[in-house]
């Protein structure tokens, strides 16, 4: 009923117009559903939980000028001043800020001076306060004591003996047990460093990193030429008390550098190139289909035109409007279809490629079928104009001579 | 004749208007697209130092683990050396130039101004720093020899922090304050700013070069440490404590560059780092394999991945991208020209040889792809102006085009507008004039 024989046998005829469209919706399709795989991967990862109370945390790296300083005094007193200022949560000590892309990773091992099987971490170094200040949530054990915190000098050795660790770490390291009570070490050294509390969830300074949230703390002070603190604000009130705190720790101390960020901006800044990566893919897909659109407009216009005597006379032999519109619909599928099955292959082809030599993620089926679709509908919106207008030439036209 | 059919291109154009708009309008945005991420590539793939490709060479040794090999470098080799390595090879007099180096940083002020105090990227180095990448001086020099060894409170200044703090005078003999010790001026930089930092690719390449430049001998006077990455697989104690044990620990944060003039030199080089290791492999140390490895600028661009793989798939999803526009403006420019056949057929009728039937419009559609790189070149700036946008400054000095990358977007897009009117100007060019003729 879809006089497909006859419309087969025209197109064949007319065969390099009609491949050219299906060339273009195979690249299309190869293009775009690669393209949404590396889309969705990298918005997943942007939607990570950080575990964390982001949008009300302030960090904070300040470097002394002279080289004689203070250090772990100059902490205590602006710990203690930041916390009494109104609209603030809680402030705590830091070596590093969360999802910086900058900070420690250790191996952390399950048995006294051993030199194989560590297991990797992002560690901090940093005070009882820090649970509350991130908004982390305890879920086993318990936090650290005030007597349990220790201060050193850069280059002296010696760390922290007890440790609270991400829910991921204890897994990794304990996988058929709980953590809480086990004993960590590093490596050549038999100091057992306790768990002493879990927390559900930490993204760590890196969130890039295949190990992200693998993190350990430690109740630790390094003096040593700079040092960053966290402080987190009651909603709504962080940019007041970011002007506030610029102001208060150089009154406080003048002899110092000080440096303010937020971690919202901290996050958007570690996460650009994921961004980027799905912004110009998108575009690319956009215009894309949109050239894609046009292209095939242009041409079932062009092609109509040519055939315009060829309609007059079915029309004249009885053919209905609809008929007419209904042929270049179904010819349009053909040819998209023929493009897509083509497109699908690329696809597959295309996606090995980004799998083994750009280390990408591979390209589930059913998410290549819904870009297969949606071209085909794209294709056939795109036709269905140009059908409609063929359905408008008078039967007139047969008469006449082109 | 060749006026004559770019004449009669622009007649044909203005005739269709809707079709030569997208077929211009296709021919742009796939050039538009395709050299925003071209040139962003390009730029980053820049090697400052070509011109001394075949002199200079970065040096890797391989201290690390007995038990595995360095997993984050490409060739399982750290990027860096340690500080008891680097300073054993800065002991050679083989090299003509050799450079240790790392980030620093230090805060900045001057006795007696009320300019608020800084913190300045550093450049903790050894004085053929200069000479080795071409740093042109503005003023004074680099420091005396012995500061690379014992220290010395010299300091060279970028333009830029010269201007800061001396406004731009010749400040060489004056005194600067860093983490509030003074520090003398011994010499000014002028403008140096290559992108990617060939020399130190380990901390962000696209950032901008250091604003200060310190000797290397002041590592145990000042205890410092790096401000870049800091890479060990031993922490056990090595017998020593504190900051020494420190620096003689197996912790990788120095990198290493010499200057090999030719192939005698560097296999004199070669022989002598062999010596080294092996008398090192005596002592206990490098007990992995021995190896070692000198890499020439261009190659170090590569194994440190500054075009990684997003750049890669960004480059081959806008030549794809090109490759559709093309292939739609295949389609549209048959269209067109066969909808003009008739007037091709009484041309060919009136004498006009195929030959020339085929050039006129293989003209036209050249004249296509001018239009459409020149609206192509827009488009990209956009593009670029907008990846600015969203790579929040970590860009603004890669992600803009210079004169190479506009004439390559009007090459590129005649060349993409030729290859697509070839088939439909053959196609026209064949066409038989008596069908025309007939019905005329």
């Amino acid at each position: 009923m879809f006089e497909l024989k006859p419309m087969l046998s025209a197109l064949w005829r007319n065969k390099v117009a009609a491949l050219l469209i299906a060339l273009q919706l195979a690249l299309t399709l190869a293009i775009v559903s690669n393209a949404t795989v590396i889309v969705k991967d990298r918005l997943t990862s942007m939607a990570r939980p950080t575990g964390m109370d982001i949008e009300n945390i302030i960090a904070i790296t300040f470097m002394p000028v002279p080289t004689n300083y203070d250090m772990a005094g100059a902490v205590r007193a602006d710990l203690d001043m930041m916390r009494s200022m109104p609209g603030v949560v809680d402030a705590s000590v830091t070596n590093q800020i969360p999802v910086s892309g900058s900070g420690s990773a250790s191996g952390y091992f399950l048995e006294p001076n051993a030199e194989l099987g560590d297991v990797t971490a992002n560690y901090y170094q940093t005070d009882p306060n820090f649970i509350n200040t991130l908004g982390l949530n305890l879920i086993q054990g318990r936090n650290f004591r005030l007597d349990e915190m220790r201060v050193r000098g850069s280059n002296e050795s010696g760390g922290a003996n007890v440790a609270i660790v991400t829910q991921r770490f204890a897994e990794q390291a304990f996988p058929e047990e709980s953590a809480l009570g086990k004993f960590l070490y590093h490596g050549n050294d038999d100091k057992p460093i306790e768990i002493i509390g879990i927390v559900e969830r930490h993204l760590g300074a890196w969130p890039s990193w295949s190990l992200a949230g693998n993190v350990v703390f430690h109740p630790l002070l390094v003096e040593g030429n700079h040092k960053r603190y966290l402080v987190r604000t009651e909603p709504g009130k962080r940019d007041t008390i970011f002007k506030q705190l610029e102001t208060k720790l150089s009154e406080r101390d003048p002899q110092r550098v000080i440096h303010l960020e937020t971690l919202t901006e901290k996050l958007a800044s570690t996460y650009v190139a994921d961004n980027i990566m799905v912004k110009v893919l998108s575009a690319v897909m956009t215009l894309l289909t949109f050239i894609v659109a046009l292209g095939i407009v242009g041409l079932t216009i062009f092609w109509i035109n040519q055939r315009a005597k060829q309609i007059g006379v079915r029309r004249a032999l009885g053919a209905t409007r609809a008929n007419i519109s209904r042929y270049y619909l179904v010819e349009n599928t053909v040819i998209a279809t023929t493009g897509l099955v083509l497109g699908t292959a690329g696809a597959l082809i295309i996606n090995q490629l980004m799998v083994s030599e750009f280390s990408q993620p591979a390209m589930p089926l059913p998410m290549l079928a819904v870009c297969a679709v949606i071209l085909l509908a794209v294709s056939l919106a795109a036709a269905l104009v140009p059908a409609l207008r063929a359905a408008n030439i008078s039967p007139a036209m047969a008469t006449r001579s082109v | 004749m060749i006026g004559y059919y770019i004449s009669l291109a622009m007649r044909s154009l203005r005739g269709t208007p809707i079709l030569s708009a997208l077929m211009i309008a296709a021919i742009a945005v796939g050039v538009g697209a395709s050299m925003t991420v071209l040139t962003l590539n390009y730029m980053m793939s820049q090697n400052a130092l070509a011109h001394k490709n075949d002199v200079l060479y970065a040096v890797q040794l391989d201290s690390w683990d007995p038990n595995e090999g360095f997993a984050r470098s490409n060739n399982e080799i750290p990027y860096q050396l340690t500080y008891q390595d680097a300073t054993a090879l800065l002991r050679s007099d083989i090299p003509t130039r050799q450079v240790a180096m790392h980030r620093f940083g230090f805060t900045v002020t001057r006795e007696n101004t009320d300019a608020r105090p800084f913190t300045a990227q550093t450049r903790v180095t050894t004085r053929d720093f200069f000479a080795l990448f071409d740093v042109p001086f503005l003023y004074g020099g680099t420091w005396e020899h012995k500061a690379d060894t014992s220290p010395t409170k010299s300091v060279v200044l970028s333009k830029r922090t010269n201007e800061k703090l001396f406004g731009g005078e010749n400040s060489v003999g004056s005194i600067v304050e860093l983490n509030g010790m003074p520090f003398t001026v011994v010499g000014v930089i002028d403008q140096w700013n290559p992108s990617p930092k060939v020399y130190d690719l380990n901390n962000d390449p696209f950032s901008d070069s250091e604003e200060l430049f310190v000797p290397f001998g002041l590592h145990r006077q000042l205890e410092i440490h790096s401000w870049g990455n800091t890479n060990g697989w031993n922490s056990g104690d090595n017998g020593l404590d504190g900051y020494e044990g420190f620096l003689q620990g197996e912790g990788v944060w120095i990198q290493y560059w010499v200057e090999l003039e030719n192939q005698q030199q560097k296999e004199n080089y070669e022989a002598f780092l062999t010596g080294y290791i092996r008398g090192q492999k005596e002592q206990g140390r490098f007990q992995r394999p021995l190896n070692f490895v000198l890499t020439p600028p261009s190659e170090w661009l590569v194994l440190n991945e500054v075009l990684d793989n997003d750049n890669r798939v960004l480059g081959w999803a806008a030549i794809a991208f090109l490759l559709v526009c093309v292939v739609n403006a295949v389609a549209l420019m048959l269209a067109k020209f066969l909808r003009k056949a008739p007037e091709a057929g009484v041309r060919r009728a009136l004498g006009a040889s195929r030959n020339a039937i085929f050039s006129q419009h293989l003209i036209e559609s050249g004249c296509i792809g001018v239009l459409g790189g020149i609206l192509g070149i827009g488009l990209s700036m956009l593009g670029l102006s907008g990846l600015r946008t969203l790579a929040m400054g970590q860009m603004d000095k890669v992600a803009t085009m210079d004169w190479v990358m506009m004439f390559a977007a009007v090459g590129l897009a005649i060349l993409a507008s030729l290859l697509a009117g070839l088939y439909p100007a053959w196609r026209i060019s064949r066409t038989n004039p008596s069908v025309y003729l007939k019905t005329q």
